[in-house]
């Protein structure tokens, strides 16, 4: 069992733009129908780079800053794990577009393309040489990439940005891949055994793998959209949720096992410098 | 520590790892001209050969496409699969994770598919995107292949993610989520990657030649490599790996390879070493203009001037890109098992500027520990360290 320390969070999706709106939407339920989501040109990267970010470029930068907002930590002490289904979105159709037809590949398209690329882009804007790792599992890359997440946490003993997202697929990929809409979420994270200097916790959470079982119920919850069951990053919001105070545990699949994150409800405040 | 209990390595050069072994210590090159009848460019090529001829058993057929081909192969062989049999009897299949990287996995798949896609207006019946392109898929059917039931993730972070695997088994060994992992990689040959770094003018029109004073830029290769790493150490050991970002730039290096630095310094810092305890460097060494001279003035910087033995071992096997990290890793390895260093394949004349002692020949030498680099796009750096036990 691992244990680790949320010390801030950002949310994005359709109609939900902060943690506090996912949490209303646990309260109140789906949103009406809303469309896609305007993201804006990151901010932290240089003016050329800034016009010609794809949307998943706009989509982490743009989640990492609202975590980065209420975060206790200096930025370049962040490490990084992204984690992420597809990864690149439209990027990834462009690249076969052009291959199917003058195979003319713009390079920026080509560097565009690798899974690591929101990464690379917020090293680059906050000037941050930790070490950063972008991951997949399909449909469990959010699991996977929380994993992955709190093991760094703990081994290093250092703060940890969290990114769990999945750019829309345009057609027709997304006859393959059927992500309608972008949904992401990034934590800032600690193990919880070595208590941070600072601010306290806003959540602390245990996370274990457990076997298997034949008849579980791993749907959609009905406070989402049904069109995010296709996002494995829309398995972040149940977590994220659990700071509602009505559920206090929360599984999903992970190979051929489970994981099990659970709320840990009552901890005392880290301690003090 | 992680004990080194079985490793499998596959790559245009050499189809087991004996086979790998001679031909890197002989720096003898499986790269060819390209002659692939769907890609038109001038460039050299490291092709695994008989891929085509070898299917996947009728039970693994679902899962059929290149890259799963070449990890069947090299699953299959140098006895990989009884010592992660006989590792799952002692420990039990759930506590064995599966920790592999690919940068473009299946995509040549979604590549012949799309083409058929625009023509009429369907993806075709028999396309698989999850068991094919999806980055999982290489997880899933090695799980399948090998019978475990272990945590799994991919690492994708283009030319680094093979080497990626190591630290982050380190990581779920060290928290007890596991007591042995698969680490791995697989790339094989596609369209994306022939075409975009040509794009970007990284692909060489003639063979590549790290290091070399004339190098013009890589050639591509394909590559499978598995490890098996234990929590007991054993004769060859993972002694420690670092990471860093450049925060430079996308797709080039910075210049004084601030970041490699940052990698080599983190790995030694790991290993508890210091630069003079490691004997010889298997480099990055991607034979472009900017990675040898960017990673030659980083490990100038590390080791001191000409202060370690470097050889890249690319002119072999090609570029295999998300398999680079575990065949070099495997190179490494088989370094330190043999004692002797491999030489810089395809080497004329070493740029001069550049502050390394580059193996030109295979060099016999006492050796305990050694290095792996590997650096990719995003400006993601990782470095292993490797020990013979002693």
């Amino acid at each position: 069992m691992l244990r680790f320390d949320l010390y801030a969070a950002g949310v994005i999706a359709p109609g939900v733009n902060s943690l506090d709106e996912l949490l209303a939407m646990r309260r109140s339920g789906p949103l009406p129908s809303v469309a896609g989501i305007e993201l804006p040109s990151p901010k932290s990267l240089p003016a050329n780079e800034r016009r010609r970010a794809s949307q998943v470029v706009r989509l982490t930068l743009a989640c990492a800053e609202q975590a980065l907002e209420a975060s206790p930590f200096a930025v370049e002490q962040l490490r990084m794990v992204f984690a992420s289904d597809e990864g690149t979105g439209e990027v990834c159709q462009q690249m076969l577009e052009s291959l199917a037809t003058t195979r003319a590949v713009s390079p920026l398209v080509f560097h565009n393309s690798v899974h690591n690329a929101p990464s690379g882009y917020f090293s680059i804007g906050h000037q941050n040489q930790q070490s950063a790792v972008s991951v997949s599992l399909g449909h469990e890359s959010f699991a996977s990439g929380l994993l992955c997440a709190v093991a760094e946490a703990q081994t290093s003993g250092q703060p940890v940005l969290f990114l769990s997202y999945d750019a829309s697929m345009p057609e027709p990929l997304r006859g393959v891949l059927p992500i309608a809409q972008a949904t992401a979420t990034a934590w800032i994270i600690a193990s919880a055994l070595q208590p941070m200097c600072g601010r306290p916790p806003i959540a602390r959470f245990d996370v274990e793998l457990c076997d298997a079982i034949a008849d579980a119920d791993d749907a959609t919850p009905d406070w989402m959209p049904a069109g995010w069951s296709s996002n494995s990053s829309a398995e972040a919001f149940r977590v994220l949720a659990m700071l509602d105070g009505r559920d206090a545990t929360c599984e999903m699949p992970l190979g051929a096992q489970r994981l099990r994150v659970t709320r840990v409800s009552e901890f005392s405040e880290a301690a003090a410098c | 520590m992680l004990g080194i209990a079985a490793f499998s390595t596959l790559h245009a050069a050499g189809v087991d790892n004996p086979g790998s072994w001679q031909a890197i210590v002989a720096g003898q090159s499986g790269l060819k001209s390209n002659a692939l009848p769907w890609c038109d460019l001038t460039c050299w090529l490291g092709e695994v050969a008989g891929v085509d001829d070898s299917p996947l058993p009728a039970e693994l057929a679902a899962w059929d496409c290149r890259t799963h081909r070449l990890a069947w192969m090299a699953l299959q062989r140098n006895r990989f699969q009884e010592a992660v049999a006989a590792s799952a009897a002692r420990y039990g299949a759930k506590r064995i994770g599966i920790i592999l990287g690919s940068s473009t996995a299946g995509i040549r798949s979604t590549e012949l598919a799309y083409t058929r896609q625009r023509s009429d207006g369907h993806w075709p019946d028999d396309f698989d995107y999850r068991r094919t392109h999806s980055l999982d898929a290489l997880c899933r059917f090695s799980a399948a292949a090998l019978g475990l039931q272990g945590p799994m993730v991919t690492i994708s972070t283009a030319c680094s993610s093979s080497s990626k695997v190591f630290v982050m088994a380190q990581r779920w060994i060290d928290c007890g989520l596991i007591d042995a992992a698969v680490v791995g990689g697989v790339d094989s040959l596609c369209m994306s990657t022939l075409y975009g770094f040509n794009s970007l003018q990284l692909l060489s029109g003639d063979i590549c030649r790290p290091f070399d004073a004339a190098r013009s830029g890589i050639s591509i290769g394909e590559a499978a490599g598995f490890v098996l790493l234990d929590k007991q150490s054993a004769a060859i050991n993972f002694i420690g790996g670092g990471e860093s970002s450049d925060a430079w730039h996308m797709s080039t290096p910075h210049p004084e390879g601030i970041g490699a630095q940052g990698a080599m310094r983190a790995a030694l810092q790991a290993a508890q070493l210091a630069a003079s305890d490691i004997g010889y460097v298997n480099a990055h060494g991607t034979a472009t203009l900017a990675n040898d001279r960017a990673e030659a003035a980083a490990t100038a910087a590390v080791f001191g001037a000409g202060q370690v033995p470097v050889s890249s071992t690319k002119g072999v096997t090609g570029h295999t890109l998300g398999a680079a990290g575990i065949t070099e890793a495997i190179a490494v390895i088989q370094t330190l098992e043999h004692q002797t260093l491999p030489p810089s394949a395809n080497l004329r004349s070493a740029e001069a500027d550049l502050q390394i002692d580059v193996v030109t020949s295979p060099r016999h030498a006492t050796l305990h520990h050694a290095m792996s680099n590997s650096f990719g796009f995003g400006g993601s750096n990782c470095s292993l360290i490797f020990g013979r036990a002693s």
